[in-house]
């Protein structure tokens, strides 16, 4: 099944029928179809693997009970994504700033080894984009990671396009000096 | 939403007058390539684009990087939603050296996921039928709601509900998911199905 099939909103809204009713079985399979992009959206907000899970559960436990609010007024799709980006926001603005993550290769404020060693790769635009703030993490991770739409990212984050293009373009710009000191 | 917020979009500029904004949104969508007839004769433009280029690659690789979630503590928050750890259900398949416990869990993942790789099924979900989740047949081994399968010829039951696409023959699609999940149930964990309820609960375009 590809990804496409895993976002059909007419198959979410089934399911949502279905757990509304109590269906666990039906819960489960809705968390199948969506649970590796919580977990990335959370990774790349985030920074590292144990806080990206810490996350995605806590995304799913809540999920089972917050899903008879879902008022099905917009995407679940919309509506999930919040979910996760309110999450690791909060998980942010929590955690103490320059805190060592836990995963060597990620990290918010990269020693010059570091530096070095990610240079060029991967894990040095996410230890960029994580030593973004919180509210500029958002637009880079959904626009330019996951690849969503203006339209798509301002409903999950509840801000007008304009607000997206305006946050994106300076995270753009931050990313794009630290990336070009780090080169 | 703040002033700044909006400001920046009207940021900076080349020394030919193009805003940085848009060519920084032509290189994050992959679109460095395709220059309009100004850039294609500005040298600005040129320069700043495949800088901009250059810095963005990482980006572009790590929004390539495929993430799978780690299956290990979503699956056991599930479990305990579903409050099957404390007493699953097992089919039993006894042999000359021992015996198979092969829990109910097994038998409705199997089955749905072979309902789902059937075309024309848009979503499906499964479940043993019986008591406690499932069906007791003859055999070894066993209580009652066990799903039990024995080598004489025991037996599993399953209900399939599933959501199909619309506009195609639904007598002979589930047809297919009766026989895609009985084969592929029997070859992976041994058990035969006796009886498999298809039910088509909706229809989806």
């Amino acid at each position: 099944m590809g990804e496409n099939d895993r976002l059909d909103a007419a198959a979410d809204d089934w399911l949502i029928r279905k757990v509304k009713d109590g269906d666990v079985d039906a819960y489960e399979e809705l968390v199948r179809r969506h649970r590796d992009r919580i977990y990335r959206i959370a990774l790349r907000m985030v920074g590292n693997p144990h806080d990206a899970e810490d996350v995605a559960q806590d995304v799913v436990v809540s999920l089972w009970t917050a899903l008879t609010g879902f008022a099905g007024d917009s995407l679940f799709t919309t509506w999930l994504y919040r979910v996760v980006v309110n999450r690791c926001i909060n998980l942010i603005n929590r955690r103490p700033r320059f805190e060592p993550l836990d995963d060597p290769d990620v990290t918010v404020s990269p020693g010059a080894d570091l530096q070095v060693e990610a240079r060029g790769h991967a894990h040095a635009a996410l230890a960029a984009v994580t030593a973004l703030p919180a509210e500029l993490r958002a637009p880079v991770v959904l626009v330019d990671i996951e690849q969503m739409t203006y339209q798509e990212v301002a409903a999950i984050l509840n801000v007008s396009e304009a607000t997206v293009r305006g946050r994106l373009y300076r995270a753009r710009r931050r990313l794009l000096d630290t990336l070009r000191e780090w080169a | 939403m703040t002033s700044h917020d909006e400001h920046s979009v009207t940021g900076d500029r080349l020394a030919c007058g193009r805003p940085v904004d848009e060519l920084l949104d032509q290189v994050a969508a992959g679109r460095a390539d395709r220059r309009d007839d100004h850039q294609q004769g500005c040298v600005h433009c040129q320069a700043a684009l495949g800088e901009y280029r250059r810095l963005w690659s990482p980006v572009h690789e790590l929004a390539a990087q495929p993430v799978a979630a780690p299956r290990g503590r979503i699956d056991r928050i599930l479990r305990q939603i579903r409050g099957v750890l404390a007493e699953p259900d097992h089919a039993v398949l006894a042999g000359p050296d021992g015996v198979t416990r092969i829990a109910a869990r097994v038998i409705v993942v199997t089955a749905r996921r072979s309902a789902q790789s059937v075309p024309g099924v848009r979503v499906a979900l499964s479940r043993t039928l019986g008591a406690g989740g499932a069906e007791r047949a003859g055999g070894a081994g066993g209580t009652d709601g066990d799903v039990v399968a024995g080598v004489a010829g025991a037996s599993t039951a399953i209900e399939i509900v599933l959501a199909a696409d619309y506009g195609q023959d639904l007598h002979a699609l589930a047809d297919r998911v009766r026989r895609t999940v009985a084969e592929r149930v029997s070859r992976l964990t041994g058990l035969s199905t006796t009886e498999l309820t298809v039910v088509i609960d909706d229809v989806l375009e």
